[in-house]
């Protein structure tokens, strides 16, 4: 079969910076080629690879992509990929160091009133039992007090407990999670004040968590217990949100690659491999063109 | 147009996935399309070619894991 004449086409990855190009394209997915003035091929890579990446993080709760260097490499396997997505992952660098900071440890004593969204559990512990309770969802305000020569953490929770409005007082048990940590709940636990009825050996807490800013959770390095949380509550999901990571990155490679050589097998209506040439075909990347 | 329609039938999947009503192995179905989609874009630069080839990518894709699973169910039928 005769090849047909091909059309003039702008190789448009020749024609502006590939520097820029590429550093754009690895920066934030597609923005390379919308430098170019490739806005087809921009769209699916910003929305897929962005979307693949994201994507992971919400499954995993935000504590999936985080730099820690856990061998002599100094940067995990894991890391390693998710990096590749550009802008997205570079804060991880930035938030390992805060995280390791002396500053960032769990609280058992509060600097001022703390006011917060809470959800949780009521848990009821006696003997050798541990058992969780009803669903909490409400308001927790808290204070540190000194009270002679130890300072006590006393408070209220107010909202419901499985649907019904409650209020309890709150005092002593108080331990609340490292300002910068991954996840976007910052665990929480305080004991209940004893009630007059309550069995002798039985005492109530709650424990859940509140909000953590968005700047100390996002890509911080979750700590043992978190990942074994997660680990326990999603099972595979969590291995999946950590795939879908680490190919949103891989793909980037392709589309940084796109951006700075230009498509691999050129537009794509070329003549196939025995036709005869024809004159004035310019199509291939790196050929002489004819525009 | 049968990309499109992969688009469309995309979306409805992705929106049972956030409320968590399917399978954890319809995960695949998503990160196939997103696959093959990048793939074929840095491949071909003409948009008609990427979306076919990229359509026929995500069936080739789907086909094997699909052939991987009967085998896989044939011979644990019964245990």
């Amino acid at each position: 079969m005769a090849a047909e004449q091909q059309p003039e086409r702008r190789k448009r990855w020749q024609e502006k910076n590939v520097l820029v190009a590429g550093v754009l394209a690895y920066l934030i997915p597609g923005a390379g080629h919308l430098y170019q003035g490739r806005v087809f091929k921009a769209v699916p890579y910003f929305v897929c690879i962005l979307g693949t990446f994201f994507g992971g993080m919400k499954l995993g709760e935000g504590a999936v992509v985080y730099h820690a260097p856990t061998n002599k490499w100094g940067i995990s396997l894991n890391y390693l990929a998710q990096v590749c997505v550009g802008a997205p992952a570079l804060p991880a660098i930035r938030q390992t160091q805060r995280a390791k900071a002396p500053s960032n440890r769990p609280l058992y004593e509060l600097s001022q009133p703390l006011t917060a969204p809470f959800t949780g559990r009521l848990v009821t512990t006696g003997g050798a039992n541990e058992a969780p309770g009803g669903k909490l969802d409400g308001e927790i305000r808290l204070q540190t007090v000194s009270t002679g020569v130890i300072p006590e953490t006393t408070g209220t929770f107010t909202g419901t407990l499985d649907g019904q409005p409650v209020e309890f007082q709150l005092a002593g048990g108080f331990l609340l999670d490292r300002p910068i940590g991954a996840g976007f709940g910052r665990h929480l636990e305080s004991s209940i004040v004893r009630q007059p009825d309550q069995h002798p050996h039985e005492s109530l807490s709650i424990r859940g968590s509140i909000p953590r800013a968005f700047t100390d959770a996002y890509c911080a390095p979750p700590d043992e217990e978190t990942i074994q949380d997660l680990n326990r509550r999603l099972g595979k999901v969590y291995d999946l949100a950590v795939a879908f990571t680490m190919i949103a990155g891989l793909l980037n490679i392709l589309a940084i690659w796109d951006a700075i050589e230009g498509p691999a097998y050129g537009f794509g209506d070329e003549p196939a491999p025995g036709d005869p040439p024809t004159p004035g075909d310019g199509s291939k990347p790196g050929s002489p063109s004819v525009a | 147009m049968r990309p499109w329609g992969i688009v469309e039938g995309m979306s409805s999947m992705f929106a049972l996935l956030a409320a968590g009503e399917l399978h954890v192995s319809f995960y695949l179905l998503p990160l196939a399309a997103v696959i093959s989609l990048v793939y074929s874009a840095s491949r071909y630069e003409l948009p008609d070619k990427i979306l076919s080839r990229a359509f026929k990518l995500f069936l080739q894709i789907v086909g094997f894991m699909a052939a991987v699973f009967a085998v896989l169910w044939f011979f644990s039928f019964g245990l």
